[in-house]
C-alpha cells in the first residue's frame, strides 16, 4: 500500500462520512485542532483559511472545510488523526461491534 | 445519517485504491455470514457467478455481491469492522476492532474454527459390477444320505410283556392308522441339503424311534382309608414281634366299629 493510496482512501473516507452526515465539520475540527491545522498545514493554506474567513466575516468549521477539503486534510493531517473522528463517528452510529 | 453510504463510500474507495483487498472483506463477511443475511436473489447470483468463473475467490464473490449490497445486507458492525481492520492497518497499527462476532448468528451456523480441517469426502473402492469378491464356501452336503441305515420300527412280538390297558389301546391306534408311512418315506434332496446345513433338520431326519414303552404312572386318586392302610402295610418298617398285633384276636374284640373316618385328621 503506497502513501499515496492510503491518502486518496482517508480523504475518501472523510469526504463520505461528511456527506453522509457520519460526521459534521465541527466533528473533524474537534480532533484536527487549530493546533494541528496550525502545526501541520502549508503556511499558504493558513492563509487562505483565514483570508476566506475574513472574507466572509466568521470562520466556522463549514468554511475552514471548504478551503481544507478532505483532500488536504489527508495530505497533510496526520492519519491517525482523521482516523481517530471517523473511529469516534462509528463509535457514535453505534456500529462498533463490543 | 446514511452509515451504508458511507460505508460503501469507505470500502470501495479502500479496494479501488488497493487499501484493502478483497480477502479483508471475506475475512469478515465470511459465508456464514453471507448465508445468514445476503437474500436468496443474490445467493443465486453468486452461485451462478461461482459455477461459470475458472477459479472461486474473495475478489469473485466480493464483485458479484457487490460492495453496496454488502453493505446493504450485512450487519454494520461487521462492516465497520472491516472498515476499522483496513484503517488500522493503513496507520500501521494493530486492528483495534476485531473480527466482529454477529450477534444473531444460531450456533449451528456459527463459523468454523479455522484449524479445523475440512471434511474429507468419503471413498468408496470402486466394486465392478456384477462381480463380488470370492467368499469362502462350505462345502456342500455328501449327495447320498440314503445309504445311511435307519432304524426300523420293530414289531412288537406276541411274548413281549403286556402293556397296560390304556396305552395298548393307543400303539394299536398308531399302529393301524399309519402302519409303515413313517419309515418308507424318503427324503427328498432338498431336505438332505437343508438338515445337513441347518442340523435342526437332522434331528427330524432321522426315521422317528418307536416310543418305548412307558411304565403306567401311577393315575391319581383321592385318597381313602383303604389306600392308607396299603400304604402303610407295603413300606417295610422294622418292627420288633411285641408290637405286632393279632389282628385275629383284634377282630374278635371290636366291636365292629370300623369307623376309620378320623384317620387322615389324626395322621
Amino acid at each position: 500500500m503506497s502513501q499515496d493510496q492510503r491518502q486518496a482512501w482517508f480523504a475518501r473516507v472523510v469526504e463520505s462520512g461528511l456527506q453522509n452526515q457520519i460526521f459534521n465539520p465541527s466533528d473533524v475540527l474537534a480532533h484536527a485542532t487549530p493546533d494541528v491545522l496550525a502545526s501541520h498545514l502549508p503556511p499558504e493554506l493558513l492563509s487562505k483559511v483565514l483570508q476566506a474567513s475574513l472574507a466572509a466575516g466568521s470562520m466556522t468549521p463549514e468554511r475552514v472545510l471548504e478551503t481544507v477539503t478532505p483532500d488536504v486534510l489527508a495530505r497533510h493531517v496526520p492519519h491517525d488523526v482523521l482516523w481517530a473522528c471517523i473511529a469516534a463517528a462509528a463509535h457514535r452510529a453505534g456500529v462498533v461491534a463490543r | 445519517v446514511n452509515i451504508k453510504a458511507f460505508f460503501v463510500d469507505a470500502l470501495a474507495s479502500a479496494l479501488d485504491l488497493g487499501v484493502a483487498r478483497p480477502d479483508d472483506v471475506l475475512r469478515h463477511v465470511t459465508p456464514d455470514v453471507l448465508a445468514q443475511h445476503l437474500p436468496r436473489p443474490l445467493w443465486a447470483r453468486v452461485i451462478s457467478a461461482c459455477l461459470n468463473a475458472p477459479r472461486v475467490d474473495a475478489k469473485l464473490l466480493v464483485d458479484t455481491i457487490g460492495i453496496a449490497n454488502l453493505a446493504e445486507h450485512i450487519p454494520s458492525t461487521i462492516i465497520w469492522a472491516c472498515i476499522a481492520e483496513v484503517g488500522a492497518r493503513s496507520l500501521g497499527k494493530q486492528p483495534a476492532v476485531a473480527v466482529a462476532k454477529q450477534p444473531d448468528v444460531p450456533v449451528a451456523a456459527a463459523p468454523q474454527p479455522a484449524n479445523r480441517p475440512a471434511p474429507q469426502p468419503l471413498r468408496v473402492a470402486p466394486q465392478p459390477l456384477g462381480r463380488s469378491t470370492p467368499q469362502p464356501l462350505t462345502p456342500p452336503p455328501p449327495e447320498v444320505l440314503t445309504a445311511v441305515p435307519r432304524a426300523t420300527p420293530v414289531p412288537i412280538p406276541a411274548g413281549a410283556p403286556a402293556i397296560p390297558a390304556p396305552l395298548a389301546a393307543i400303539a394299536g391306534e398308531l399302529e393301524t392308522a399309519v402302519p409303515a408311512q413313517a419309515p418308507s418315506r424318503s427324503r427328498t434332496p432338498t431336505g438332505q441339503r437343508n438338515a445337513s446345513i441347518g442340523g435342526v433338520g437332522r434331528i427330524g431326519a432321522t426315521a422317528r424311534r418307536p416310543q418305548a414303552a412307558a411304565t403306567p404312572a401311577p393315575t391319581r386318586r383321592a385318597r381313602s382309608a383303604t389306600d392308607t392302610t396299603e400304604t402303610e402295610t407295603a413300606s417295610e418298617i422294622a418292627v420288633d414281634d411285641s408290637q405286632l398285633v393279632d389282628w385275629s384276636a383284634a377282630e374278635t374284640i371290636s366291636t365292629g366299629d370300623d369307623d376309620f373316618s378320623d384317620l387322615g385328621r389324626k395322621r
